[in-house]
């Protein structure tokens, strides 16, 4: 074994060892985990309390829209190891259900209301308010990439009477002034 | 006498706030209760917008994560697109970069020294301190075009090389720059009123400190000793010589003790780079930028900005565009869970103060 990752090794051997899950030591100072999401919060309890996986570091989602997924991936650092963990785990799109884990890190709290909010993951027992960016939105949740934001600004924003055909300002203004446009000014116009 | 409890909404339009939030606190007489944050009156759904751009659109929305320091942010996603994309970055290029972090983090605590101060009620220091940033953004404007903007750093290394006596001028504004130092903590550190405001206040236990996902200054206030550029470190900051300073205490007092000791370790890691800066290329260039296709995969990669660590968690699927770009500034944490739990019991006139102190940045956690 290549004695500069044996640190890395070691710590995914421990997890892999106490729970059934699979996982990569990427390189140096980098180990990805992939947790069903029924295990999630005891693989954190586990890393947090027993590994010394203190320091939470940031929590992506992203949305695997081909595969009727969203990925959740836990970055989770170790002061001490000098190690950051990714726990990665895969929820379902049609029924986007977690259970709650601010028990765990307080910080999840917020990543969770945004997540909550931006994607339309429901977290079973989050406590806080529903809205945290986005104010009275009754549309598609606005980070899921069926999300057409040229759609929406559509259907929602209009054109300033006089400005529908968006045209160009300089001829708008200069059929009103009757000026002429110079060359130099008409070599990169959206109207040529 | 029974005393009522209130509602006080700080911000969004409060001179005392850091920016466009508003943190809502309950008081009793003049003692906070209890605080939530509210944040949505900033939101330009920069995430969204990044992943209909192709990858080097996305430069110019990346500097505006952050407002007072911008650098980096361009700097952690070059850096992610490089590790998914395996990019090597030229040795010059490195140096370079790490001058134009140490000049974004010189500027930033430039203005957190008006904010900190402001806050306080001693305003002369922060007409100063903004006063004298200029001199480190005509830096930046020579050697980037931009004043406060820079879009500078790039995948691959960096835009363009230092512009002839840049060097000089660099060092004669060190030069200036450190002789003002010794005026503003003269009038900040040994003034009574900062010393009494600061001290004892906004107190974060060194024992929760990792855990509520402190970073930055205000954890190495509390006395631990971590910092990206030290934990992981990242182009040459390996190859320079400077301390992490540390004070224990984890009140408003220690971080600002740590930010004044982290701006003379900036200074010296600013002549360290001119000095010891190679020469070459300081840039690997990219193919076609509209048809530069990244291979599918994804990165976390962090640095450290003057409020803590920066994270960015960049996804590729293999096209021209990013999959997912999210980012985490360290305001994510320290203006909602920290907040809520160090306001309690302190002061209405010290809210400001502490929101100073930990670095509350708006852009950075609405993106």
């Amino acid at each position: 074994m290549d004695n500069e990752l044996l640190k890395e090794q070691e710590l995914l051997n421990a997890i892999t060892k106490a729970y059934d899950v699979k996982g990569n030591v990427i390189r140096k100072g980098r180990v990805e985990v992939f947790v069903k999401k029924e295990l999630i919060p005891s693989v954190l309890l586990y890393v947090k309390e027993q590994k010394g996986y203190k320091h939470l570091s940031h929590v992506a989602c992203i949305d695997w829209i081909e595969q009727g997924e969203f990925q959740l991936t836990f970055n989770i650092w170790s002061h001490a190891d000098k190690i950051m963990l990714y726990v990665k785990t895969r929820i379902d799109r049609e029924n986007p259900v977690m259970e709650n884990l601010d028990g765990i890190w307080d910080q999840l709290n917020t990543y969770e209301r945004e997540f909550r909010e931006m994607f339309g993951i429901e977290f079973t027992g989050l406590v806080g308010e529903k809205e945290f960016i986005l104010e009275d939105w009754d549309d598609m949740p606005p980070m899921r990439r069926d999300f057409d934001t040229v759609q929406y600004s559509k259907d929602h924003y209009y054109f300033r009477p006089g400005r529908e055909d968006a045209k160009d300002v300089r001829k708008t203004l200069t059929d009103r002034t009757g000026e002429e446009i110079p060359d130099y000014a008409t070599k990169y116009s959206r109207e040529k | 006498m029974r005393e009522k409890e209130t509602t006080l909404y700080i911000g969004p339009q409060h001179p005392g706030i850091t920016g466009n939030m508003m943190v809502k606190i309950k008081i009793k007489g003049d003692t906070v209760v209890s605080s939530s944050t509210h944040v949505g009156y900033l939101h330009r759904a920069f995430e969204k917008l990044i992943e209909q751009r192709n990858w080097l659109q996305s430069f110019t929305i990346l500097c505006r994560f952050c407002v007072p320091e911008p650098d980096p942010m361009e700097l952690t996603y070059a850096r992610a697109v490089e590790e998914i994309e395996g990019r090597e970055v030229p040795e010059r290029g490195k140096w370079i970069r790490v001058l134009v972090m140490e000049l974004a983090r010189l500027q930033s605590f430039m203005l957190w020294y008006g904010g900190q101060s402001g806050s306080a009620g001693l305003y002369t220091l922060g007409q100063w301190s903004v006063g004298d940033r200029n001199y480190v953004l005509d830096l930046f404007e020579e050697l980037t075009g931009g004043r406060v903007y820079h879009m500078f750093i790039w995948p691959g290394g960096v835009r363009r090389d230092l512009p002839k006596g840049f060097k000089d001028k660099a060092l004669r504004t060190m030069d200036y720059l450190e002789k003002r130092l010794v005026q503003y903590n003269k009038l900040l550190f040994d003034n009574v009123i900062f010393q009494k405001r600061a001290q004892g206040v906004g107190i974060i236990p060194k024992d929760k400190a990792i855990e509520w996902g402190v970073v930055g200054p205000p954890l190495r206030g509390c006395g631990i000793k971590s910092d990206v550029r030290i934990d992981e470190p990242y182009e040459v900051y390996d190859k320079l010589d400077f301390i992490v300073p540390t004070f224990e205490g984890g009140d408003v007092w220690a971080r600002a003790l740590v930010r004044r000791e982290e701006i003379k370790q900036s200074i010296s890691i600013i002549r360290q780079v001119l000095e010891k800066m190679p020469e070459g290329e300081y840039y690997n260039k990219i193919p076609n930028p509209m048809k530069w296709k990244i291979p599918a995969g994804e990165a976390y990669v962090r640095t450290e900005s003057v409020r803590g660590e920066v994270g960015f968690y960049v996804v590729s699927d293999g096209t021209e565009r990013p999959r997912r770009v999210h980012v985490k500034g360290a305001a994510y944490t320290h203006a909602f869970t920290v907040l809520d739990k160090i306001l309690p019991g302190q002061n209405i006139s010290d809210v400001s103060f502490i929101l100073n102190s930990m670095g509350a940045c708006p852009p950075e956690i609405e993106r």
